[in-house]
This record gives structure tokens, sequence and C-alpha cells, in this order.
């Protein structure tokens, strides 16, 4: 599986009208641990997420120590313009996080699956962020990983908001999985969405 | 074990190959079935005039998975004992009995393969609920195949 490396330039999602939204991987910087912050402190968005919200953005910075950095593929979710590094080198701002995790191989080392979660800072809902960030990611992850034929992604049935995201991402709705993921301690019906190497527009990558 | 475990066309839906000697079939047993959470036989009684002892002719097994109350089921039953009804009542008997055993567990999945019309029809006989179609799911023999997901919840009826 090949990893994205640093230094690639931030991927752009083109949009007719609005902000470009971007991604860039995290950094292990007081400013990113910040930003993370703003939306995984907030009991709202964590609210369909098995994580509890962070109280204090030494939780954060080491989630991002621990997690984020050694993970296969994560994200920060720009919006604006330049890198949201937030020092002076443009209008970007790290609004939110996207990840995509392969699947465990299969006996014999086949790895053809991987499945995809978000969360975006509740001031920037209902622009259309999440979307964006869902459709850079797969076109970033079939693009990356040569091996990849199904992407997934489940949103919980009482979140409608996040199923939409997922629809206008071009992502197939199958079904609704009851009782599938305990999330804060109680299983929750779940809505599976995917996307197959099959559903792409040819010459979408 | 080795009549269905060796059969082509009883694993044909099987990620599992077909096994082809009785050692690593031993090994099977001795591996994952023994230590396993919930593995059992499928038995049918001994009937009238033959010698008393229960013969498996099949086996049941449901596994958890990462998540606490979500388990995987699998079924197979030897050829010579399809079409009477026995996946249908070993499920029947699964179902009945798997959540008081495996704690923690409210959801047992199984997938089958969109063009295993029997195993479906045991499943729904059973009680359980078609939930979707998962596209490009599960690798069998070499093939990406779409799987049809089944689930029986906790609070489900048990059918008779």
């Amino acid at each position: 599986m090949e990893l994205q490396q640093q230094g690639d330039p931030p991927r752009a999602a083109a949009e007719p009208t609005g902000e470009v939204v971007t991604l860039r991987e995290f950094m292990a910087s007081d400013a990113d641990a910040e930003a993370f912050m703003s939306w995984a402190s907030d009991p709202l968005v964590a609210l369909f997420q098995r994580r509890d919200a962070f109280e204090h953005v030494g939780q954060a910075r080491r989630y991002i120590f621990d997690h984020v950095l050694p993970h296969p593929w994560y994200r920060a979710i720009c919006v604006g313009s330049g890198s949201g590094s937030g020092s002076g080198s443009g209008a970007a701002v790290v609004v939110g996080s996207i990840s995509v995790k392969p699947a465990p191989a299969e006996a014999d080392g086949r790895l053809f699956m991987a499945s995809v979660g978000y969360r975006v800072a509740r001031a920037q809902w209902g622009r259309g962020v999440a979307t964006r960030a869902v459709r850079a990611a797969a076109e970033d992850v079939f693009a990356a990983w040569p091996w990849l034929r199904r992407l997934e992604a489940v949103a919980d049935v009482e979140n409608p908001a996040s199923q939409r995201v997922l629809e206008k991402a071009g992502f197939v709705r199958e079904g609704v999985l009851r009782k599938y993921i305990v999330l804060k301690g109680r299983p929750r019906d779940m809505v599976m969405f995917s996307l197959v190497d099959t559903d792409r527009v040819a010459g979408g990558r | 074990m080795m009549a269905w475990a060796s059969d082509p066309v009883a694993t044909a839906f099987m990620t599992w190959d077909a096994y082809t000697s009785r050692d690593a079939l031993l090994a099977f047993i001795r591996d994952t079935v023994l230590p396993h959470p919930w593995f059992r036989a499928v038995c049918l009684a001994a009937g009238a005039g033959e010698v008393s002892g229960e013969v498996p002719v099949g086996a049941v097994s449901v596994t958890p998975t990462d998540d606490r109350c979500r388990a995987e089921l699998g079924v197979v039953v030897a050829r010579a004992h399809w079409g009477k009804g026995v996946a249908t009542a070993a499920l029947k008997r699964t179902v009945a009995a798997v959540f008081a055993d495996l704690d923690g567990v409210e959801r047992v999945e199984a997938l089958v393969d969109v063009d295993n019309a029997a195993s479906r029809r045991a499943l729904e006989k059973a009680g359980f609920q078609r939930e979707a179609v998962l596209r490009s799911y599960c690798v069998v023999k070499g093939r990406l195949r779409d799987m049809v997901i089944y689930s029986f919840i906790s609070s489900d009826p048990l059918l008779d």
C-alpha cells in the first residue's frame, strides 16, 4: 500500500462556486492541535463518533501524534486558499479531518476494501465542505491504491446530514444494518454506503 | 467433518478452499474449532431402528467481530443432506441460543453470495432479515463477489 508523501501539493476539489476545499497532511504542531479542537471538543460532532469529545488541547496533541501521524491515510480538511498552516501563507483554515482506513487483508494477503470517516467543525456545516472533502479523498485513494475496489462509509440512521454528504459525493446507499456498531455504549443502526471502482466516471481519476 | 469440508460443491460459496488432507482438517479442528467461542456440529438424531448416536452432517459457527455487539455466522451442510431443512433448523437453534452464550452480542449477521439461493432461503425461513447487497464485498475462490447481508437481532422473534 502506498502512502501519501510529505510535500505533495494540497489536493484541490474544484467547485464552480464557493471556497476551495483542499486536503493536506496534519503536522505535529500547536496550530494543528488547536485547529483539531474546533471539531474534536464539540459534543455535537462527537455524538456520532466512538470517541468522546476532547476537553483540552493536550488530548488533541496526543491524538495527532499517536493516531493521526502513523495512520495510513489521514488528512486535514482546509477551506480557502493557501495551505492552512495559519502562519501568514494564505487564508486557508483547517475545519475538519477525513481518514481512510484499509480493511484488514484477506488470509492470502489481498487488500481490496477501505472505509472513510470524516468530521467537520459545526461552524462549517451546511456549506458542502464534507461533500467536497469526501469526493477529493475518494479520488485520491482510488488513484494512490490500485488494489482498492470498494470504499465504504457508514452513517448513523439518525444523522441524515451525513447520509446526504455521502449521497452527494456519489456513494450508493446499500441499506440499514441494524445494531451494527457500538457508539457511546449503545449498539446503533447504521446506513451503509459504498463507492466501488466501477461506479467512478470514466476519466474521473 | 471431512464429508462436507472436502466437497467443492458444499464449499463453493465459502471463502475457504475445500480440504484435501485429513491432517489439515485435524489442525483446523485443533486450532480453530476447539478454542472457538461458538462452534457447533449440526447433527441429525438417530432414526427408528438405527444405532443411537448423532453423526455430524454440518457445522455452524458464530464469531464475534471487533464490534462487541456484532458476530458473524457461518453454516455448512454436507451435500447428502441438502434440501431437507437441515440448515434452517440449525439456524433456528443457533439464534435461540447464541445471544445468551455470547456476552454483549446483540446482532448476528450472515453474508451470502447473491447467487446462493438455497442459503438465502434458509436464512429467511429462520427469521433473518435481509438488509442490503454489499457490493464487491468478499473474495470467494479468487473472485470479488457482491454479498447479501442478513441479520438476526436479539429482539427479533424466534420462529418455531
